[in-house]
């Protein structure tokens, strides 16, 4: 039988959503379906603001950011496993270390962070002098304010929570189970392929989750790497909450784009299926 | 001040981890404004307070000023920074707007800011005027200076290197035809600011970029977006790129092309014709000041030719000082530039006014604009 205080410590939490998440969202909904003035909103309910929303210019960019933050995420990955596995299965006593070299430059803030890849990734920058002096390069590197870029500056900051979700993961598979295998005669590429890495599933779908979906309303790294071109949906929602002043429609798109996250962490939640217990 | 400015770094700048959030809540920041009533009165305290809460642009103070004038009045200015006039607005029209004492709204906002009832009308007599520039005065967004005192401005220009781009850069066709050539093409800064994109397609035309009519504003739609594969970048100004050769070719402010010049002496600035923009910054006291005398109190401060000067040199940017470029020390280097040039002629410019019935189709351009960019 549960005692009333933790009810109340349940509460607390509970309370701190429901007024930091679901009130705002509530009034993004009923916003969604006014009609915006030049910083008001007149309430009432249209459709209007969704017909604009799912407009072409503004469905390209969702389609367009949509594809960035699942082809990124695919990326950060393809990168972050081989290493969270290393950490997880072959680090042995250092795997304390590896965890604290992975989480430090979550010492320095975000914008830090992006910042430095633009300093490094400039023309004439740190990364052209030395590509230049080993000789790889023999002209100006011209990748800053670029897609390629943004990718870059992406990956670089989001592979340390892909690692860190998937080491979590594998680092928890039980070695009887490894062992197992390899007592049955399975080879060690056999035995990655049909018991490793159908047992970190879940761990490929927290770091997915915990990538792609801040992927989608990602704002500072399309605008200092990408030269703000390009459009992202996280800047047309700013620009109609900021710049036009058109709080209806802002709300539309955040409405579709909560949507869109919820299909995809229900997506995630069925591929994980049955794999709870995975940790033992 | 245009977005091009260098303090307006990454003028839509928002942590990651508040798009979201920040998306959320401004709808419960525009109820409690359309709860909250813009009208309260903002009566003048008799009896100064200990504090003043001054809300503007990054590092638009000097440090050394802002110290002369606490050791002086025993206050010492809080200051909150904006990256925009947008944020300047949205916050004032908020209930999370209150409580400020001085803003420092641009001339393209001041209409706007000061017909949501969101300005104190100013007590002009309070001030010395006669020692300000005059034709910065009277100017068609705020009449008779009823809201706002110019604190400094700038304009839209063109800073460039004669060599790649081919030649000299004198008008706004100028600039759009070097642009779509080879030497330029990719090299290109323009400014986020939509009516610093869409305002020289319209001069070109011949058009004013206050024009009441959508359809010129929309005609500018199809040149722009097929220019747009030309521009290498709408983020903030940096002289660097001009330096390294990255950009060849970047709309900017006065004040920012003078720091990339300093950098690289062989680079150009000019302020193409047939027209362009004046920016006037200016201080106001927000409706509902906490303390209007203390607010006055620091604009009279800020006004003293020497704080104006002192200012100037900091900045970068000309105070409103009447007869400014001759007080400056004459160690500052290209002072010149401060002003533009040696021949500026405000009456050939032109003030950009927000108006809310053709505004969100500069923003709509722009956005297409950068799409196109990236695509």
């Amino acid at each position: 039988m549960r005692r009333t205080g933790d009810h109340v410590l349940a509460a607390i939490p509970l309370a701190w959503l429901a007024v930091l998440f679901l009130v705002p969202l509530g009034f993004t909904l009923v916003y969604s379906f006014g009609t915006s003035g030049f910083g008001t909103v007149q309430l009432g309910f249209s459709l209007d603001n969704y017909v604009q929303a799912l407009g072409p210019l503004y469905l390209e960019t969702f389609l367009r950011t949509l594809g960035f933050a699942v082809g990124s995420s695919l990326l950060c990955l393809v990168l972050a496993y081989p290493i969270a596995y290393a950490i997880a299965r072959r680090s042995g006593r250092f795997k304390v270390v590896a965890f604290a070299l992975i989480l430090l430059p979550y010492l320095a803030s975000l914008l830090i962070r992006v910042m430095s890849w633009q300093i490094l990734l400039a023309q004439g920058g740190p990364l052209e002098k030395v590509l230049r002096a080993i000789g790889v390069l023999h002209s100006p590197i011209t990748i800053l304010d670029s897609l390629p870029a943004v990718i870059i500056g992406t990956i670089a900051v989001y592979l340390p929570i892909a690692i860190i979700a998937l080491a979590v993961v594998l680092d928890r598979i039980p070695p009887e189970v490894v062992e197992a295998s390899h007592d049955l005669g399975a080879s060690p590429t056999a035995t990655f392929w049909t018991v490793i890495f159908p047992l970190s599933r879940p761990g490929i779908a927290t770091a997915a989750l915990l990538t792609a979906v801040p992927m989608l309303g990602e704002l500072v790294i399309p605008v200092l790497l990408g030269g703000n071109k390009g459009l992202f949906l996280s800047q047309a929602i700013s620009t109609q909450y900021v710049q036009s002043q058109n709080y209806a429609l802002g709300s539309a798109m955040v409405v579709l784009l909560v949507l869109a996250v919820a299909v995809i962490v229900a997506l995630l939640v069925r591929l994980t299926r049955g794999f709870e217990g995975t940790a033992g | 001040m245009s977005t091009s400015a260098p303090r307006s770094v990454g003028s839509s700048l928002i942590s990651r981890r508040t798009v979201l959030g920040a998306a959320a809540l401004t709808p419960i920041a525009a109820f409690l404004a359309a709860c909250s009533s813009t009208g309260s009165s903002g009566t003048a305290s008799a009896k100064l307070t200990s504090q003043l809460n001054i809300y503007t642009w990054p590092d638009y103070f000097s440090d050394k000023d802002l110290a002369a004038y606490a050791k002086k009045y025993g206050v010492t200015p809080k200051i909150s920074t904006y990256t925009d006039n947008n944020t300047l607005f949205t916050k004032l029209n908020s209930a999370a707007g209150a409580g400020y004492d001085i803003v420092v709204p641009s001339s393209s906002w001041i209409k706007q800011i000061s017909d949501k009832g969101l300005l104190e009308e100013l007590d002009l007599d309070r001030f010395n005027l006669k020692n300000l520039d005059q034709s910065l005065l009277n100017r068609n967004y705020d009449p008779h200076n009823k809201y706002s005192i110019p604190k400094d401005w700038g304009l839209l220009g063109v800073v460039y290197d004669p060599d790649a781009v081919g030649g000299e850069i004198k008008t706004w066709q100028d600039f759009f035809d070097a642009g779509a050539k080879s030497g330029a093409s990719g090299r290109i800064r323009m400014t986020s600011a939509a009516e610093e994109t869409v305002g020289p397609a319209l001069w070109v035309q011949g058009k004013d970029w206050n024009t009441k009519k959508i359809a010129d504003i929309q005609g500018t739609e199809d040149f722009l977006t097929t220019f747009a594969k030309h521009v290498k970048t709408f983020s903030a100004f940096d002289p660097n790129a001009l330096k390294s050769g990255a950009i060849v070719m970047a709309q900017a402010n006065q004040a920012a092309a003078r720091n990339a010049i300093l950098l690289n002496p062989k680079l150009k600035w000019v302020v193409p014709g047939p027209t362009s923009e004046l920016w006037v910054d200016s201080f106001s006291i927000a409706k509902g000041a906490p303390d209007v005398e203390r607010a006055y109190e620091f604009l009279k401060y800020q006004l003293t030719p020497t704080v104006q000067v002192n200012e100037t040199v900091y900045l970068g940017y000309p105070a409103s000082l009447n007869g400014l470029r001759d007080k400056l020390p004459s160690n500052v280097k290209e002072s010149d530039l401060i002003f533009g040039g040696p021949d500026v002629d405000f009456d050939k410019l032109t003030s950009f006014i927000v108006n809310p019935d053709t505004y969100p189709t500069f923003q709509d351009i722009q956005n297409k604009v950068q799409a196109a960019a990236g695509a």
